[in-house]
């Protein structure tokens, strides 16, 4: 299309665990905003559940003192995606333009070598067409695909949401200014907690935050250049 | 093995693999057929006419101008201009009762694509394509025909025509997937 040709976005995302509670509201947004379906407690305890995030739950300190500490973990959107370079099919790609990594649900073939690779454990994987009884089906996002039996799925860094956000920049003749696209999570995160927005503008929110001395990423020693930035300072919530 | 063989070469064996492989194929070509026929509409809408006197694409469907879907008419706007127009046929009598009734009118949406892909109007419209690319030609038909060999590739082969510095993003899966 012959329209304006932005710079590209390079998305990322900052989640301060100094003022996380592990309320979970961010699951259940991620949930509702992106069609998962309750797999329930039978298939969740065979290690089948469907979480595009789910909160790490950490216990710190001697028993009569320990304090909980909770950590987000969702897709890392990694520079150098583990799950990519596994894909057979070619389902698990880097997308070039919003530089994240995407699930393309049409081809996946569900060999599952993807989320065996992924050291974040971010990938989970449809075992089951999960029903959703008829009133229920009125909340499904239109914006997003269900998913069938046999397909892996993991965080998009809500891309619907993006491109909804670049669509109506455009339409309004502007471009895309900090703030505008928000992922469900982090527009439930009760505490302001997540952060999301362009890493190449330094001006952008998540950019400051990234820039912080609390922040670091998980596993960077794997060189997965993670596009999820974590923040941990000395104190933790209730301590 | 040797009864293996006598039962291949037994005549109502082949007859009975050659009916299944028959109804099989009956059954694929039948699928496609339908996919490819305009599904029964409520109003035998008369896209020709509309079209020939003039109107335009957008007044009826005008999401296309903001939004993913162009939308379908509802009853008013046919109404508003259809209350001064004399009612000659009985397509319009059928519009006039739902009318009355005050209830939409149930059009069934021809050009839709898999719950996998989402596609999005504005950009294409902003861009100046024009509708009759990719829904043929709607002044030669009366209700909306659906377009065959409306595949990825088909889709793939009018970006790769756009210029190169956005053939990026236009091939992205991500555009399209998710």
């Amino acid at each position: 299309m012959a329209e304006v040709t932005e710079e590209k976005m390079k998305w990322g995302m900052a989640i301060d665990l100094d003022v996380c509670t592990g309320c979970n509201a961010c699951v259940t947004a991620c949930a509702m905003e992106n069609n998962i379906p309750f797999t329930g407690e039978d298939e969740s305890g065979y290690g089948r559940g469907l979480h595009w995030i789910r909160i790490q739950r950490y216990w710190h300190g001697d028993y009569p003192e320990i304090k909980p500490d909770y950590s987000p973990m969702l897709c890392q959107q990694c520079g150098n995606a583990p799950c990519e370079p596994v894909c057979p099919v070619f389902a698990a790609v880097h997308s070039e333009e919003e530089q994240i990594n995407l699930q393309v649900y049409n081809r996946c073939i569900g060999t599952r070598y993807c989320a065996n690779n992924c050291p974040y454990l971010s990938r989970v994987f449809n075992w089951f067409d999960y029903e959703i009884p008829e009133p229920m089906a009125y909340y499904l996002n239109p914006s997003v695909t269900v998913r069938r039996r046999g397909v892996m799925e993991k965080c998009t860094f809500c891309v619907q949401r993006i491109h909804a956000g670049q669509e109506q920049a455009k339409a309004e003749g502007r471009p895309v200014q900090d703030g505008d696209i928000v992922p469900a999570c982090a527009q439930a995160c009760p505490t302001d907690a997540i952060i999301f927005g362009d890493l190449s503008d330094p001006q952008s929110r998540v950019s400051q935050m990234a820039r912080s001395q609390r922040s670091f990423r998980q596993l960077e020693e794997l060189g997965t250049e993670p596009r999820v930035i974590y923040l941990k300072g000395g104190g933790q919530y209730g301590g | 093995m040797d009864k293996v063989i006598a039962l291949t070469k037994r005549p109502a064996f082949r007859i009975g693999v050659g009916l299944v492989l028959l109804v099989l194929l009956a059954g694929a070509g039948g699928g496609l057929y339908l996919t490819q026929t305009p599904p029964p509409q409520p109003i035998q809408f008369p896209h020709n006419l509309h079209v020939g006197i003039g109107a335009q694409c957008q007044y009826c469907h005008p999401g296309v101008a903001w939004g993913p879907t162009a939308g379908l008419p509802s009853i008013s706007k046919c109404w508003g201009c259809h209350q001064q127009v004399q009612k000659k046929s009985p397509e319009l009598e059928k519009l006039a009762a739902y009318v009355s009734r005050n209830e939409a009118v149930p059009w069934v949406p021809v050009a839709i694509q898999p719950d996998f892909v989402h596609f999005n109007h504005r950009p294409h419209v902003a861009a100046g394509v024009a509708c009759e690319s990719c829904h043929g030609d709607i002044s030669k038909m009366t209700v909306a025909e659906p377009q065959p060999r409306q595949n990825m590739g088909w889709c793939l082969d009018c970006h790769k025509t756009m210029a190169p510095e956005n053939f990026t993003r236009l091939s992205d899966c991500s555009i399209c997937h998710y």
